[in-house]
């Protein structure tokens, strides 16, 4: 109990600043990175006719994801989004599984993680709004209704950002902690392996694929 | 125990910060689980339009979040202005 | 007159059963009649299958009055079990602890009522499938009582750990905000919940060959609806874990009242209206399986944008917690 909430960080002084690093995070960070590109690997290395294993699960994962790309944006964007939405959704769910390896931790339990991933999409989703209607026309869209609704309409897309990475952070450090005080509180007997599995597999899941789904719908929406 | 205005005064913003964001947060809720109940009804109904009643979906509820984006924005204001 | 620590603690801990067990009772008093009435309906309408009918509807009452009997539990430890050393704290943790297993209880009561109606109506059109409709119940109104098992946790936390170290001021508050929290952060799931679970028995009996379908869409809904008592409940654990520096001024205090506030209030309306979506989603998937991929994205998405009111309000109460 007595390390609930405490993070390991390196503190660099920079230019009269402070530059910290949640060294635990990042190392969590990259075994993901890691893991998905020895799954990628494997995944396509040998192409068969008979796919294995491996193979079929890339396929299937690939093959759904694009669909759900196509189903939310014209052919020729999502095209170009697809890959950038199944990296996103296979980062974000080998994330929320990694609590469940003993001695891991979820790179999703900290802030930053889902905040960056939220901003990236953020803009992303703003850079293809421009590319798709012209400046003047994006910029004429926060008129809407009326003018003076513009500086509302601009905290109203702000918002987003904040909405969407503060629903996975607490969902997964509110399991964390359920999972963390439960265990404590029953002596780690019975319990606990469901709870992981609910909190880590299930929510994890769902709340990937959540966050998947806006930042896809957040592009769609500026397009259209 | 000596009590100033001034220590009453933020007492009361930050007090009423949360209840401008709680409060305020039961409306829309309640409303844009409403428009997204009936999009469902509607794609159920009439699938091949699901794409356009997605979108209207969407917008109809960010408009009625609107409500709940002016608490937030007192309750920011209560907690870093006043 | 003035009276002694231990006449203010065990008139908190009274004013703390009171309100546990009077509180708690409003959900499974309003649960449990909405079963019946649904029950004697579906009487009226199937005499034939009473027997079965009469059976599920004391099951399912049974399961609805859950959190009403976790309400007494908690009303029970606060009048019986005798702290040693009472100390001024106690007299915020006992009301706490009090106000959060009675919110708590109140949405898992009203809740649980629901699929165990819609199962009774459901065996009423449809007896063949009363084996089904109960199971389907059973999960259903179980998991309706998560939130009400979230504020007794916090509540049993508030009355077994030590706070008498702590300073007496801001602690006073972030104990009363913890119950606030989670106790308040669970009236909205709960009633969604059941809303959901409803939705899922009625849809197995109009359409027994969709049954599994919407069971599954009917625990991603429920889960998804639960994330707000979730909120609640990190809240309530961050105001109770979290040590905070002793001050004579009342506004460090407030804002640890206003953030449980903040987060308890926010949590009801994205509860319900999550609740309200996936009712709607599980009864389409239960007419017609083939939507459903279409149905459960739509729902999640839709869920997901209802539940950003509830995040503004975790996000005010954390800032209330640690900015402030």
């Amino acid at each position: 109990m007595e390390d609930l909430g405490k993070i390991h960080q390196l503190i660099v002084p920079c230019f009269g600043h402070d530059m910290v690093f949640n060294l635990e995070i990042i190392v969590m960070t990259w075994i993901v990175i890691l893991g998905l590109i020895c799954f990628g690997f494997l995944a396509a290395r040998k192409k068969n006719m008979l796919p294995g294993p491996l193979q079929i699960a890339g396929e299937l994962l690939i093959t759904a994801l694009f669909g759900l790309t196509g189903d939310a944006l014209d052919e020729k964007l999502a095209k170009k989004y697809a890959p950038l939405i199944c990296a996103l959704f296979m980062f974000l769910v080998v994330c929320n599984w990694l609590g469940l390896i003993p001695h891991l931790e979820e790179p999703t339990k900290d802030l930053n993680t889902p905040l960056s991933l939220g901003i990236m999409g953020f803009f992303i989703a703003h850079y293809t709004g421009i590319k798709a209607k012209g400046l003047k026309r994006y910029l004429l869209d926060y008129c809407h209704p009326i003018f003076i609704m513009a500086p509302l309409n601009v905290i109203g897309e702000l918002a987003k950002i904040v909405s969407i990475s503060f629903r996975l952070f607490g969902n997964i450090m509110g399991g964390a902690i359920i999972i963390l005080v439960v265990s404590h509180l029953t002596f780690s007997i019975i319990l606990p392996p469901f709870l992981n599995a609910f909190f880590g597999i299930f929510v994890g899941t769902i709340q990937a694929f959540v966050f998947t789904m806006l930042t896809l719908v957040y592009i769609s929406v500026q397009v259209n | 125990m000596a009590i100033e205005g001034a220590d009453i005064i933020k007492a009361a913003a930050f007090l009423g910060a949360g209840l401008s964001m709680g409060i305020g947060a039961i409306g829309p809720g309640v409303g844009e689980g409403m428009a997204a109940a009936k999009a469902c009804e509607a794609i159920g109904k009439n699938p091949k339009e699901a794409g356009l009643l997605t979108r209207t979906m969407l917008v109809g509820q960010a408009v009625s979040e609107s409500t709940g984006i002016y608490s937030l924005v007192i309750a920011l204001l209560l907690l870093f202005v006043v | 007159m003035s009276y002694d620590v231990k006449t203010w603690v065990d008139v908190a801990a009274f004013v703390g059963a009171g309100l546990s067990m009077g509180l708690g009772a409003i959900g499974a008093g309003i649960g449990e009649g909405l079963t019946a009435a649904r029950a004697t309906l579906a009487i009226s309408r199937n005499p034939e299958a009473s027997g079965e009918i009469f059976k599920t509807m004391l099951v399912g009452q049974a399961i609805a009055e859950t959190a009403g009997i976790f309400g007494l539990v908690i009303a029970m430890m606060l009048l019986f079990v005798k702290n040693p050393n009472p100390s001024f704290i106690m007299v915020a943790v006992f009301i706490g602890a009090g106000l959060c297993m009675g919110f708590g209880a109140i949405g898992s009561g009203v809740g649980g009522g629901f699929p165990a109606g819609e199962a009774c109506t459901g065996i009423a059109r449809q007896p063949a499938m009363t084996k089904r409709l109960n199971t389907t119940m059973l999960i259903g109104s179980s998991i309706c009582q998560t939130p009400a098992i979230f504020a007794l946790v916090t509540a049993l936390i508030l009355l077994f750990s030590d706070f008498s170290a702590l300073p007496l001021c801001p602690t006073w508050a972030a104990v009363l905000g913890a119950g606030f929290a989670c106790g308040i952060a669970a009236i909205g799931p709960g009633i969604g919940d059941g809303l959901v679970a409803g939705a899922c028995c009625e849809s197995v009996a109009r359409q027994p060959s969709s049954a599994t379908i919407a069971t599954t869409t009917m625990l991603l809904g429920m889960a998804v609806t639960e994330t707000t008592a979730i909120y609640g409940l990190l809240v309530s654990f961050i105001l109770m874990f979290k040590t905070f520096p002793a001050t004579d001024a009342i506004a460090p205090a407030m804002a640890l009242l206003g953030a449980g506030l903040c987060m308890g209030i926010g949590a009801i309306g994205p509860g319900i209206g999550e609740g309200l979506t996936a009712y709607s989603a599980v009864g389409q998937v239960g007419k017609n399986q083939k939507n459903s991929a279409e149905l459960v994205r739509v729902m999640l998405v839709g869920q997901a944008v209802s539940e950003s009111t509830g995040i503004y309000s975790l996000v005010i109460a954390l800032v209330l917690i640690f900015v402030v």
